[in-house]
């Protein structure tokens, strides 16, 4: 016998009443059966919007955002029309050809969103760093030294492949990473963090290049509240300030 | 008579114009449809800020990807809605990480469970869209149908429209938003 035409399966769905023989073929079908089950599902799916309470509209700016990164992409591939970007919709974000940071000069024609990322990103870590110096000034000078000092592990493997120390300086704390071979950012940058024992908080204190030693002022205030755990971070130039949970480093600082 | 644009029309236009390079269909596109994708997106991340980033991934990817688009599946609502799932999917893997991450660090921290959430927002805000595009008579019929509850009878009664017709738009109307489910699920799980 034939399958049930769509009506008759949307009648099924909704229980209206239904030839005998129509639906007993509906019960051996595996075809029509699906059939039947997409259809109620999509009556429940419908029926479950009157708790929806309204649509929101995104902020203006996000649409100077859509054009800015259009505009980025290559001119000759984003001129191909249709059968050249076939099936590249999910592709990730084109490579290191823009991720490159430059400094913005004034007279600069087109900044795209990812540079401009990258200088969000670099002004958030410059606030924080303000915030921590600024944090130094209320600590009272001590004697110069090593604090403390912790290897640096893998966060799966737990090898060793560096070591952050603290040491105190005439006024205040300085926080230094050393790498015992370069890190691989990919076609992003490094980004050392200081996360607060409780897992739920975390400061940025500044990129380290790849292959350099990097030393970070920070305060004695921000140890004492438990900001204890030193990470190293894969970031990408994508304007999220946030850690990008990307950890290749982490060490916790002894008390 | 009620008398309205066909939408349909209008949508199929803007997917063919959009194949073919329309940057100008892609602005219209956005008008449209971004509150439809933002709007998703608030509901399954909860943040402003990552809902805006996706908004901004998913309207790119549509121009990337333009080619993937299939005019004659109809309104490109469904085809968006599909590629924001995909973004969506994308930003909780992150912060899945994230999360992972934070946990491996020390035994005895506690962080926050991941937030639950409805999986099927994505698919009710685009059938509450079409709902509101769909136009009269059948949008009345298909709400006081689904989210009323109402039967049939009762429906041709209160609009003073035959059985028949009621029973019509309710098939008809059905299979239209179960065809946009579909054409999410063929772009999610691309
Ligand atoms: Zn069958």
């Amino acid at each position: 016998m034939s399958h049930p035409t769509d009506d008759e399966l949307v009648d099924l769905a909704l229980g209206e009443p239904v030839d005998a023989d129509r639906s007993a073929h509906v019960e051996q079908c595996a075809v029509c059966s699906a059939s039947v089950e997409q259809l109620r599902r999509t009556a429940r799916l419908a029926s479950g919007s009157e708790s929806y309470a309204g649509w929101h509209a995104p902020d203006d700016a996000v649409w100077a955002r859509v054009t800015a990164q259009i505009d980025a992409d290559d001119p000759l591939r984003a001129e191909v029309p249709d059968t050249a970007t076939a099936g590249t919709a999910y592709a990730p974000e084109p490579g290191p050809a823009d991720a490159t940071v430059t400094p913005i000069s004034a007279g600069a024609a087109r900044v795209t969103r990812r540079r401009a990322a990258a200088w969000g990103a670099a002004l958030v870590a410059a606030s924080l760093v303000v915030g921590l110096l600024a944090g130094r000034a209320i600590w009272s000078p001590d004697e110069s030294g090593s604090v403390s000092q912790v290897a640096l592990k893998t966060l799966d493997t737990r090898q060793r492949e560096g070591e952050a120390s603290v040491v105190r300086t005439g006024d205040g704390l300085d926080l230094t990473v050393v790498t015992d071979r370069p890190l691989d950012a990919g076609d992003g940058y490094l980004e050392v963090w200081l996360i607060n024992a409780d897992g739920k908080r975390m400061v940025s204190v500044g990129v380290l290049r790849p292959g350099e030693t990097g030393t970070f002022p920070i305060s004695q205030a921000l140890i004492d509240q438990g900001y204890v755990v030193v990470d190293i971070s894969k970031e990408q130039f994508d304007d999220k300030p946030a850690h990008s949970g990307d950890s290749l480093l982490r060490g916790q600082l002894p008390a | 008579m009620h008398v309205h644009d066909d939408p349909d029309i209008e949508s199929a236009e803007l997917a063919v114009r959009l194949a073919g390079g329309d940057r100008e269909a892609l602005a219209e596109m956005y008008r449209r449809w971004s509150p439809l994708v933002h709007t998703v997106a608030l509901r399954a991340l909860g943040t402003r800020e990552d809902a805006e980033d996706v908004v901004q991934q998913v309207f790119v990817a549509a121009w990337r990807g333009r080619g993937t688009l299939r005019p004659e599946r109809g309104s490109p609502a469904a085809w968006l809605v599909g590629i924001t799932k995909h973004r969506v999917a994308d930003v909780r893997t992150q912060r899945y990480r994230a999360h992972r991450n934070l946990q491996a660090l020390a035994s005895e921290v506690v962080t926050e469970p991941a937030t639950p959430h409805d999986s099927d927002w994505a698919e009710r805000l685009l059938l509450v869209h079409e709902l509101e595009r769909m136009g009269d008579p059948r949008a009345t019929v298909l709400r006081m149908a689904f989210i009323e509850d109402r039967t049939h009878d009762d429906i041709a009664r209160t609009l003073e429209m035959p059985l028949g017709t009621v029973k019509s738009h309710v098939r008809r109307g059905l299979l239209e938003l179960r065809d946009r489910l579909k054409e999410v699920e063929r772009v999610a799980s691309d």
